[in-house]
């Protein structure tokens, strides 16, 4: 589930695309922006140094850093992350003891987040969930980011019929609601584990990755230097590898931060209904679940997971605008 | 009094670094009847003052100080439901492009038509009819079969035809047409700009011309302002102009013109103006032009900014260096 | 024009045969074949009716081609743990109440969402805007289910004395409110986010400028330029929408009780009534196709530049 994307299973060249995709949409430089432009550059020169090398990734960082709303959510995602790592070392509890005489105790001192039926201190089992959920969370967008990637550069580097056969192919599979098709997957491993899990969320979220790389491919292998690579006696792969998907690096890393809530999201609807990771490992979602049968009298049990869960979406949200923006060499608006 | 009165008019931009001043104290008069040339390098402002005298410029740029009056009234202080008034029906204005100037999903006939139902008290088939009118004045053929059609449906210079059509469908007193051939073919430009000489003759109209062409403003304008980093820096007619430039920046701009008959001092190379306009965030207290021009001495042009004065009759430079001064000087004097 | 949208409805048909493969194939996976073994003794004449319905002695292919004849025809089979119930049964009963919960919650989503990001994007770069989009990415990051909960842990238990808004079941329109909320809420956000996206990039283009030159009224300006341009990505962003309001229901539905298709599903799947589960995963996804289809034209007959380009 991941960001507002225009998407119908028209072919992508037809598509109205947001700015990731194919080519940008074209807005003609204002007489202002030329001389914002020149201004800068002037500048520049005034200063006497000259211009020194960018490099693309550290332009990109500076702008990102620029960017206030990129940043806290930056601090927020590795606070988060920071969480989940080093709670469980430092925490004295045992997360899977059962002691019914501390059952259901609010918040307080001693359990920050406190305990649940089973007497469990929930701020160390938060913790350990979390790794659970960022886990499931990272292998599963790994994965879907491979087959995407694999699909989609296929697809657009081949192109002709290879590329119309993969793309109606993946029209079709669009066609697949992403839960059932989750549900029934677990359902075929028979077993809720780490890896039934991560393939469950992959097998229908991968095809927006495979169109955005398609396009992405297409245009970039247009682009002249390529040709000048080809030229030079460079082969197929090579291009493929060096020119292509370094180029492209950017995209995927922004869509890693788009997959990832997702996918996490994902995990916590099929914990939520009953599918999650079995006992007594946890993650937020069964957390959550857990905390579903008591809401009324305890409701920290289900807000807390929850909340976490909402912590990553949105400050994994706001670091891919960030860095889409960071990426996107062209100003934006003052 | 003239149609047009502007005033030391100043529009600045905020940005992020300070303020870019676009434009920084132009004045000028139209008479009404006449047709103002406004020529410059990209950047100079003449979009801007443009966009000033219709009020149309967008945060973050405003009109910090001047006026603008038109016909006997005073367009700064005016509100925008008055502005809204003189757009389109005093006032008209085209554009650069035109077929980013055009909405893509609605008829011309409906875009012009809004025009005409807006500021006449028409009904929907006599601004219809009218519509019409106006498409075969602007020698569209076929003109009622072609209201229905959609912007993509028509070529680059017939769309620019329909834009004029939308400009004179109530019949403005001034027409101020920005940079009108720039996105068209040389073989239609010629045809465009006969026909806005043609209508502005037959409908009475006064009209700004705005442009980087020498060669457009040669064949238009009657009086010319030419423009340098937000200043007016010369205006004359376009005879004196051509034929007596004084303005080192205009002497250049004409000289930079490749001439067929003349023999090129320069070896058969195109001449340039070297060097680059200046940084418009902090303009320099003394003449703008100074960096660039090959008679700056070691006198004023560094500290203090020349003032437009009137050399001859009719024509105003702002330049410690005009050309009729310059053969006065003796050789070696600095 | 008519050529492309015949062209289109015929696509449509491969694609739900493949559809119908893989959940054929899928079905098939599930501990050898899930028509025979399953954890409670098949009674011989169901065992009978099966063999017969889905020809199991046949070659699997065979067998899936029979399927799609059946699904043709409308037929979905029996269910496997109701003994009394064909699939098609479960799906009368159940369905209507999730289109119903569905469309409502669409219809929240478009008339909440839509003006707001019209709103936000006029106002862009104000508080209004920040205030809208903070709580639009706030609504868009909270899992469902925690919507859900505290709108029920809010509206039922705590102002119970206020509202008296039912938190369980499905009747009566009160009934109908606390779910549309909580399954609306997140298409919502995705409305909003879009159109203030939209607006503002329309908001950007020359046309508007020209159509401010012409002196035209700015509300006018808004109504006819900016919104009927800003609109039509809302009608393609329909697709995903609709994908995610499947989802939700399946939470909704289970949180607040309500009998519905998608608390249905997941009942089937652990209860391995095999045979409801693969007809509910080929209605769903047929009516996912079929919306795709629609959006697919809508937009071309919405934007011009397409319609020319079709015809």
């Amino acid at each position: 589930m991941s960001e507002p994307d225009v998407v119908s299973s028209e072919p992508a060249t037809k598509r109205r695309g947001r700015r990731l995709k194919g080519g940008p949409l074209q807005t003609r430089r204002t007489e202002f922006e030329d001389t914002l432009a020149r201004t800068a550059s002037a500048r520049g020169a005034e200063a006497g140094a000259s211009l020194p090398r960018a490099s693309l990734w550290g332009d990109a960082f500076h702008r990102f850093m620029k960017n206030k709303a990129s940043v806290v959510a930056a601090v927020a995602f590795l606070a988060l992350l920071a969480f989940v790592i080093i709670v469980p070392f430092v925490s004295s509890e045992d997360p899977y003891a059962l002691d019914f005489s501390q059952a259901y105790l609010s918040p307080s001192w001693d359990h920050p987040f406190g305990t649940d039926q089973f007497g469990r201190d929930l701020f160390i089992r938060t913790a350990l969930g979390g790794r659970v959920s960022f886990a499931i969370g990272f292998a599963a967008t790994f994965t879907i980011m491979v087959v995407g990637i694999v699909y989609g550069a296929t697809a657009g580097f081949l192109g002709g019929h290879v590329d119309n056969a993969l793309m109606r192919f993946l029209d079709a599979l669009y066609g697949l609601p992403y839960l059932p098709f989750a549900i029934m997957t677990l359902a075929v491993f028979g077993t809720v584990n780490f890896w039934t899990m991560v393939v469950a969320l992959t097998i229908a979220s991968w095809f927006t990755t495979a169109r955005v790389m398609r396009g992405q491919i297409i245009t970039l292998k247009q682009n002249d230097y390529v040709r000048a690579a080809y030229a030079a006696g460079a082969k197929g792969p090579r291009v493929l590898y060096r020119h292509l998907l370094m180029n492209t690096l950017g995209v995927i890393i922004v869509f890693v931060f788009l997959e990832l809530p997702g996918v996490i999201l994902g995990e916590a609807f099929l914990s939520f209904l009953g599918l999650g990771i079995n006992p007594p490992k946890a993650s937020w979602g069964t957390l959550a679940q857990d905390g579903y049968t008591a809401y009324q009298a305890h409701p920290y049990i289900i807000v807390i997971p929850s909340l976490c869960i909402a912590w990553l979406i949105l400050s994994a949200f706001f670091i891919a605008d960030g860095l889409r923006d960071a990426l996107d060499p062209r100003t934006k608006e003052a | 009094m003239a149609l047009l009165e502007v005033e030391d008019l100043r529009t600045y931009f905020k940005t992020r670094e300070g303020e870019v001043h676009a434009v920084d104290g132009v004045s000028f008069e139209v008479e009404e009847g006449s047709v103002l040339g406004i020529v410059g390098e990209s950047g100079c402002g003449k979009s801007v003052t443009s966009l000033s005298i219709m009020g149309l410029v967008q945060s973050p740029g405003r009109v910090v100080s001047g006026s603008i009056r038109f016909d006997g009234r005073e367009l700064t202080t005016m509100s925008d439901k008055n502005l809204e008034d003189v757009r389109g029906k005093q006032i008209a204005m085209i554009f650069q492009d035109p077929m980013t100037s055009l909405n893509p999903t609605l008829t011309i006939g409906t875009q012009i038509t809004e025009t005409i139902r807006r500021h006449m008290d028409l009904s929907k088939s006599a601004a219809e009819k009218r519509a019409i009118g106006l498409l075969e004045e602007v020698h569209i053929p076929d003109a009622a079969r072609r209201l229905r059609d959609y912007p993509h449906r028509f070529s680059g210079g017939m769309r620019q035809r329909v834009m004029i059509a939308m400009a004179l469908s109530c019949n403005p007193q001034l027409l101020i047409a920005d940079e009108p051939t720039t996105a068209l073919d040389v073989t239609v430009q010629a045809g465009v700009l006969e026909l806005l000489d043609d209508l502005r003759r037959d409908h009475g109209m006064t009209m700004i011309i705005i442009s980087h062409n020498m060669g457009v403003i040669a064949e238009t304008a009657e009086q010319v302002l030419v423009m340098y980093a937000g200043q007016v820096v010369e205006q004359a007619t376009v005879i004196d102009l051509f034929d007596r430039p004084e303005h080192p920046y205009t002497e250049a701009l004409l000289g930079s013109l490749p001439k067929i008959d003349e023999p090129n001092p320069r070896n058969g190379r195109l001449s340039t103006i070297p060097g680059r306009p200046p940084d418009l965030l902090v303009p320099p207290e003394a003449c703008r032009f100074a960096p660039r021009c090959r008679y700056a001495g070691m006198d004023d042009c560094n500290k203090v900014q020349p003032e437009l004065r009137e050399i001859r009759t009719g024509h105003w430079v702002r330049s410690n260096h005009p050309a009729s001064e310059r053969a006065a000087e003796p050789v070696g004097a600095r | 024009m008519l050529a492309f949208i015949i062209r289109r409805i015929v696509w449509t048909i491969p694609v739900i045969l493949l559809v119908i493969l893989m959940t054929f194939l899928m079905m098939r996976l599930i501990k050898g074949n899930p028509f025979q073994v399953t954890d409670r003794p098949v009674p011989p004449s169901i065992q009978r009716n099966l063999d017969r319905k889905f020809h199991l002695d046949k070659p699997w292919w065979e067998q899936y081609l029979y399927y799609v004849r059946d699904v043709g025809r409308f037929d979905l089979g029996p269910s496997l743990v109701q003994r009394n119930q064909d699939v098609n049964d479960v799906i009368k009963e159940h369905f209507p109440t999730s289109i119903k919960l569905g469309l409502m919650a669409m219809g929240f989503a478009i008339v909440i969402g839509v003006p707001l990001g019209v709103f936000a994007a006029l106002r862009h770069n104000t508080v209004l805007d920040y205030t809208a989009m903070g709580l639009a990415n706030l609504g868009f990051a909270v899992p469902s289910f925690l919507v859900a909960t505290l709108l029920i842990y809010f509206f039922a238990l705590r102002l119970k004395d206020y509202t008296g808004l039912p938190t369980n079941g499905w009747n009566g329109p009160s009934s109908w409110v606390l779910p549309v909320i909580a399954l609306g809420i997140y298409p919502m956000t995705y409305f909003a986010r879009l159109v203030r996206g939209t607006v503002l990039e329309t908001l950007q283009q020359d046309y508007i400028r020209t159509a401010k030159a012409k002196g035209l009224r700015w509300r006018f300006v808004v109504g006819k330029h900016v919104l009927r341009n800003s609109l039509i990505p809302v009608v393609t962003a329909a697709g995903p929408v609709l994908g995610g309001l499947i989802t939700g229901s399946f939470i909704v539905e289970t949180i607040f009780g309500i009998p519905g298709i998608g608390r249905y599903y997941v009942t089937a799947v652990t209860g391995r009534d095999y045979s409801v589960v693969m007809g509910i995963t080929v209605l769903l996804s047929v009516i996912i196709i079929v919306a795709n289809l629609v959006v697919d034209i809508l937009y071309g007959y919405l934007d011009p530049r397409i319609r020319d380009e079709r015809a």
